[in-house]
């Protein structure tokens, strides 16, 4: 009889064996740079991909190793590589598949950095994007060229909050054999296991919910194993033969893990953006928790929505949870535990008094970060998307009065009482 | 093997899962046992009692200093705590270098004379001194050479005899030295007492003490207390000591040698009043430095013309030199020990062993021994 174990076992087991030299319950930290090998032929053969094994840590680390297999295993995926950051996770698994005169389908509602990459970064080395509505399905087809090799989106758009209608977007992307690609971080895989509902590969800033405690930086490629890289010849860097490993064909050694092991081959390899083995212990400590944290997210944030909603220096509040949300029933579809822990609201008075609410928290902290345990607090028109021009705001959803809220898992009161220290500084400017 | 060899390789053998060449961080409170019958087969149980991180660098550091057994702590006081309570009871009687780190001073005066343990601060520069505070009741020696901050040096060898007559252990804290220029438990002592926060680590970074001991029943009896008290060292620090072991006796040399040209060029400088540092021949027991250790270290004290307050002047205006506690890093420290490291010694106590209001404390880094000098130099100009 075979069992399969339920998300909570596997976020406190999966991956680990426990260290067969001494019986030591948590995963060692690996902090080494390299491993002796027994013999040349066996150091041959790790080389060469023909067997598993470790030979340098910005290739592999054990420590890492854990936290990949335990994501692979919440995200239901068939491989996965950790990186030094989100955005290390982004680039290298855009560049593992497109090059030079390739395209990119993206979701205009995107982190700032995503859309930074593809609209200035990735353009200087001839890979191009189009960026479309996320409620806009028929957009999205359109939007394909004969070039087109990715579509790429955030589930929970940020920060205008839209969801992505998954199935529509697989049907595109498979009636047109491009593999799609979506950003979870906002998510994780605890409230939507996006690969259930046909996605390619997952991406995930670990720093955010996945790590959740704010204390270290790292990213996450997940492989879906679901994509038939040879069902075409648009995808050589899969399906050809690389020349650096004796002409290895991924997809044919590597099958339903081939695009992961491209990435490790060549991304891990060349560009070197590793995740270190101290920052693989410290997210393993976060994600033992993951489950929980996100119920407690889920709940402080309903609480929070009513709070807001019926608070009269609130002109308006976002979140997929509400009724009023263009995204409420595609929410209600795909993330049904809870829509993200993220809201934005606007505070009566424009931009001065958004100003003035921020500087008079006391407990929520002003920071460029999301999905801290601790409350946190942006003006993103400033900050995050503030070198997006005037056009790209709108088409991000942003406005000039918006406050961006990550919730914490504080106690729930103490959050509004907070709140109250910053509506009454902006109070003044409500009538102006 | 050399002493260079071993500081590098001594209990380290690579992982046998992985290869890795370094011991990876153990950070665990627990060990799975395999089945009640196996349990302990695999060494370990809790990390209080045991971590393999931990290991590696007590059997490192065993091996360097030439001892059977080794503990380490979460800091150099909590190995001397468990070393005293490890052999003296109420009604016991220790005899302690009376120039000893001031934290030593403390314990034995504050702390555990509350429990009944009689300590006698004796010149132990001084071997008659030491003979001379023998009692039938007397179960230590605890002697630190060179003595921090004066610098003053004890026969390790002739004291040795003397607890050995007396049915006493002789316990010598060898934190100034380190095994790389000194071997305590070769001479004839019983347990070497280590601050590994010093010369060990030698970057600043951790703090943590170790006991290591010439016999398997003095190990035990202090791995007993340790696992009694609690007073461990984590995984995190033991891996980072592990590494600065790896370059000690390159450290040593190169502070060392600083230390000496600073040391002349104080001497030579006519507005130094006198300077301690054992290499010089100046130094009264520069002998016994020179027969009982392969090396001077890098610590060294002056007092400048104009006493106090001409010194305060220096140590507030020097560059380079940054004023802080701790010594033994490869950032060259300068410190007053009568108002930081000492000032918990009554003044009556340090004015007797010669900690002086004017005595500024040297702990010689790494930086190029140019710098060094010209600070001091333009220091001492303006005072």
């Amino acid at each position: 009889m075979s069992h399969f174990y339920h998300f909570d076992t596997l976020s406190l087991h999966a991956g680990q064996t426990v260290d067969p030299e001494f019986g030591a319950r948590a995963t060692p930290i690996y902090q080494t740079t390299s491993y002796v090998f027994p013999d040349t032929d066996t150091a041959s053969s790790i080389f060469n991909l023909e067997r598993g094994g470790h030979a340098y840590s910005r290739i592999t680390n054990p420590t890492v190793g854990v936290l990949e297999q335990r994501i692979a295993a919440l995200e239901g995926g068939s491989a996965t590589v950790c990186t030094a950051s989100g955005m290390a996770a982004t680039y290298c698994a855009i560049t593992a598949i497109l090059g030079q005169g390739d395209h990119i389908v993206a979701s205009s509602q995107m982190y700032g950095g995503n859309i930074s990459l593809m609209k200035n970064t990735l353009p200087r080395f001839g890979i191009t994007a189009t960026f479309v509505d996320p409620l806009d399905i028929d957009g999205f087809r359109s939007a394909l060229q004969d070039n087109t090799r990715l579509i790429y989106g955030e589930l929970i758009g940020n920060p205008g909050l839209d969801i992505l209608d998954l199935e529509a977007i697989v049907k595109i992307s498979a009636d047109n054999h491009v593999p799609f690609m979506v950003d979870a971080t906002f998510n994780t895989p605890y409230l939507c296991r996006c690969f259930d509902f046909g996605v390619n590969i997952t991406i995930h800033s670990v720093t955010k919910w996945m790590g959740g405690h704010g204390l270290a930086i790292g990213g996450a490629i997940v492989d879906g194993g679901n994509f038939d890289w040879g069902a075409t010849d648009k995808y050589p860097t899969i399906t050809e033969p690389y020349a650096p490993f004796q002409g290895i064909n991924f997809w044919e050694e590597f099958g339903p893990s081939a695009f992961a092991t491209r990435i490790r081959a060549e991304a891990m390899r060349d560009f070197g953006a590793s995740m270190s083995p101290m920052n693989a212990f410290l997210l393993l400590q976060g994600i033992e928790t993951l489950s929980l944290r996100m119920d407690k997210y889920a709940s402080n944030t309903r609480q929070l929505l009513d709070h807001l909603s019926n608070h009269k220096q609130v002109s308006w509040v976002s979140h997929p949870g509400l009724t009023s949300h263009s995204s409420y029933e595609l929410a209600k579809k795909y993330l049904p535990k809870g829509a993200g822990s993220i809201v934005s609201f606007g505070v009566k008075g424009g931009r001065d008094a958004g100003k003035a609410f921020i500087e008079n928290l006391q407990l929520a902290s002003h920071l460029a970060n999301v999905g801290d345990a601790k409350t946190l607090i942006i003006h993103p028109a400033t900050t995050t998307h503030g070198r997006i021009d005037a056009e790209g705001l709108v088409a991000a959803g942003i406005t000039e009065d918006m406050i961006r809220l990550s919730v914490g898992l504080e106690d729930v009161a103490d959050i509004k009482a907070d709140f109250e220290y910053g509506f009454r500084a902006a109070e003044k400017f409500a009538s102006s | 093997m050399g002493f260079t060899t071993r500081q590098i390789h001594a209990g380290v053998t690579p992982d046998p899962t992985t290869g890795s060449i370094l011991t990876p961080i153990y950070q665990t409170t627990t060990f799975v046992q395999a089945s009640i019958d196996e349990y302990l087969d695999k060494g370990y149980s809790y990390s209080r009692s045991g971590n393999p991180t931990v290991k590696a660098l007590e059997l490192k550091l065993a091996d360097l200093e030439g001892g059977t057994d080794c503990s380490c702590f979460g800091t150099g006081m909590g190995a001397t705590t468990a070393t005293m309570l490890a052999f003296l009871d109420a009604g016991k009687h220790a005899i302690i270098s009376d120039v000893a780190y001031g934290g030593t001073y403390r314990l034995a005066t504050k702390v555990l004379s509350r429990f009944g343990i009689e300590f006698t601060f004796a010149d132990t520069s001084n071997v008659d001194e030491v003979a001379g505070a023998v009692r039938d009741n007397t179960a230590m020696i605890f002697t630190e050479t060179p003595a921090n901050p004066t610098m003053k040096c004890s026969d390790i060898a002739a004291i040795s005899e003397i607890a050995k007559d007396a049915g006493a252990i002789h316990v010598v804290d060898n934190t100034l030295l380190t095994p790389y220029y000194q071997l305590p438990l070769d001479l004839g002592a019983d347990v070497s007492v280590h601050s590994t926060t010093k010369y060990m680590d030698g970057h600043n970074a951790t703090v943590g003490g170790a006991t290591i001991s010439k016999t398997e029943e003095h190990g035990a009896a202090i791995r007993f207390i340790q696992n009694s008290t609690g007073s461990i060292m984590s995984p995190q620090v033991a891996w980072l000591t592990s590494q600065g072991c790896k370059t000690m006796s390159l450290r040593m040399d190169q502070q060392s040698a600083n230390a000496m040209a600073i040391a002349k060029f104080l001497e030579a400088h006519p507005k130094v009043e006198q300077v301690r540092y054992p290499g010089l021949e100046s130094f009264s027991q520069h002998e016994l430095a020179t027969r009982q250790a392969s090396g001077y270290g890098a610590m060294a004290w002056f007092e400048v013309k104009g006493g106090l307050a001409a010194g305060k002047k220096l140590m507030d205006t020097v560059e380079v030199w940054t004023l802080a506690e701790n010594l033994g890093s490869v950032e060259s420290l300068i410190t007053h020990p009568v108002t930081m490291t000492h000032a918990d010694v009554d003044e009556a106590e340090r004015q007797r062993v010669g900690i002086i209001d004017g005595l500024v404390r040297l702990s010689v880094g790494l930086e190029d021994v140019e710098d060094l000098i010209g600070a001091l130099d333009k220091a001492l100009e303006g005072v």
